[in-house]
């Protein structure tokens, strides 16, 4: 790959008191890429996308977005520059029409008409939330929560999405609906770093994977060499 | 107290209940209304008393002069709040609740203790602006409104949704950009200003300001308006406070009885509607039903 990559992370910390979270994470993400990132329970998956948008302060290590850093960055600061966070466990206002929740995710988009025709655009790929636009967002199955969390990221027009485990808690059809989308996301254009448990799945659509291990990268390398690799198939893959 | 009086109280009490609602309609529960509304006490007593040229020739103190206050003490408490409301809007929950009381048990010991403040007597002969109760309830009830309508505003304004997105996940309201931490502070700042306008209004009704005016107890009280009627909707406070301070007047033929009666709608109230008494689906009910008897 060549030219200034969209995102660079180099030599990222993060430590929650006396827990060194994540220890030393290099990633470059150029335009378009799919990049998962694997590994098990509080291996600092999520802790790497909270520092990408600025949820958690980093303890050592840049972040820079275009070859500018983060570093001063609200979170505010990350939508607005185009990095979409999808968080972890879907977290939709439960309480919220499934119109409003797609509505609050361009909260801070000012332009009437492209929200009116990036929500027309969200219910033709996802019907499902179209035929439930008035619904509370609390009355949806655990797939449809899902969809609707990454629709929600995506109507604030990021360039970058980070999706934290979007496959969690789903039965297996649903986690091939789940990624079936994403790659169709891929191909439209967006890059996605990809936080994910479920190996397999992730890295049948990601172009590059990154493995980490109690905060260390243990194992990295393209998509279909991970899938080859023999320790990984053992301790991931099963 | 007669009628008209009640109804002054009543209004005020619903204005100190919207004051509440406004921090927890983004899920911070902040007790520190008490304290505006003694801020707002105090800047009217003080520039009505001491500041002669407000006066005026007339027999009853200037309309004008009292809107000045207003402007004075909304300022003023609206600085305080912004510059207490950034470290404290960092603590939640509980603790949010604890600092706001002890910001409250502040300016009550401050203003007992210094002299400007009259200490313990506190200020007296406060003007009155009109000849008679009437004139207060006019200018209570337009007050109310206008704070009504603000209110009910911000349900479809983006600082009105982005405080519901914070209260229902404020780690999801940050990833859709917003800036959780100015939403909670405009929030903190706009319920002091209400607090401070009541507190305005108040000290020239009751004709005399002191410390007591800002207490704990007022802080339980103001909450219990708010948790009464329900804080979901402008309506439910603004019922609170209005049933709430009504009700032990329109008890008192019960004698001594009324102050447990009085306890038990407040123990049962939120026994049997824990979201208040009001909710948005309630008033979507009830809107149906108006609908269709209509038609």
């Amino acid at each position: 790959m060549s030219g200034t990559p969209l995102l660079a992370l180099t030599g990222l910390a993060v430590r929650y008191g006396n827990v060194q979270a994540l220890r030393e994470l290099d990633l470059e993400m150029h335009p378009g890429e799919l990049v998962a990132l694997l590994g098990s329970n509080g291996a600092g998956k999520s802790t790497t996308l909270r520092a990408i948008s600025r949820l958690v302060r980093p303890s050592a290590g840049g972040i820079t977005w275009r070859g500018r850093p983060l570093a001063r960055a609200s979170t505010e600061g990350t939508v607005r520059l185009g990095i979409g966070h999808c968080p972890e466990g879907r977290r939709v206002l439960a309480r919220q029409s499934v119109a409003t929740n797609l509505e609050l995710g361009a909260y801070l988009r000012r332009d009437r008409q492209g929200i009116r025709a990036d929500l027309e655009r969200c219910y033709e790929r996802f019907p499902r939330l179209a035929e439930r636009r008035g619904q509370r967002a609390g009355s949806l199955s655990g797939g449809e929560q899902q969809m609707l969390a990454i629709a929600r990221s995506l109507m604030g027009r990021p360039e970058l999405l980070l999706l934290d485990e979007p496959s969690l808690g789903l039965a297996p059809k649903l986690v091939a609906e789940v990624m079936a989308i994403l790659a169709e996301l891929r191909r439209d254009g967006l890059t996605i770093l990809l936080v994910e448990q479920n190996a397999l799945a992730a890295l049948a659509i990601a172009d590059r994977g990154v493995v980490l291990e109690a905060g260390s990268v243990s194992l990295r390398g393209s998509a279909a060499e991970l899938l080859a690799n023999d320790a990984l198939r053992a301790s991931y893959l099963g | 107290m007669s009628g008209l009086s009640l109804l002054v109280q009543m209004g005020l009490a619903a204005l100190l209940a919207l004051s509440v609602s406004l921090p927890l309609r983004c899920g911070q529960l902040s007790l520190a209304t008490p304290g505006f509304y003694a801020i707002g006490g105090y800047v009217a007593a003080l520039l009505s008393t001491r500041w002669q040229a407000l006066g005026g020739a007339a027999a009853t103190y200037p309309l004008p002069s009292l809107l000045l206050e207003m402007g004075v003490a909304a300022l003023v408490a609206g600085a305080v709040a912004l510059l207490v409301g950034r470290p404290v809007l960092q603590l939640r929950g509980i603790y949010l609740a604890i600092a706001t009381i002890a910001l409250v048990e502040m300016l009550r010991v401050l203003n007992l203790n210094l002299e400007w403040s009259g200490g313990a007597v506190g200020i007296f002969a406060i003007p009155q602006p009109f000849a008679g109760p009437g004139g207060y309830l006019a200018f209570t009830v337009l007050l109310l409104a206008a704070w009504c309508w603000i209110c009910a505003r911000l349900d479809r304004m983006r600082l009105g949704r982005a405080m519901a997105a914070i209260r229902e996940d404020e780690l999801a309201a940050r990833c859709m950009g917003i800036a959780t931490t100015e939403v909670k502070l405009t929030a903190f700042v706009l319920s002091a200003v209400i607090a401070a306008l009541a507190g305005v209004v108040a000290a020239h009704f009751l004709n005399t300001w002191n410390a007591r005016q800002g207490s704990f107890d007022a802080s339980i009280t103001t909450l219990a308006f708010v948790v009464f009627g329900g804080s979901r909707t402008w309506l439910g406070p603004v019922v609170g406070g209005l049933v709430l301070t009504a009700l032990p007047e329109l008890l008192r033929p019960v004698g001594d009885l009324r102050l447990i009666v009085f306890g038990l709608v407040i123990l049962i109230g939120p026994a049997l509607f824990p979201q208040g008494l009001i909710t948005p689906e309630r008033l979507d009910w009830l809107g149906r039903a108006w609908k269709s008897q209509g038609r």
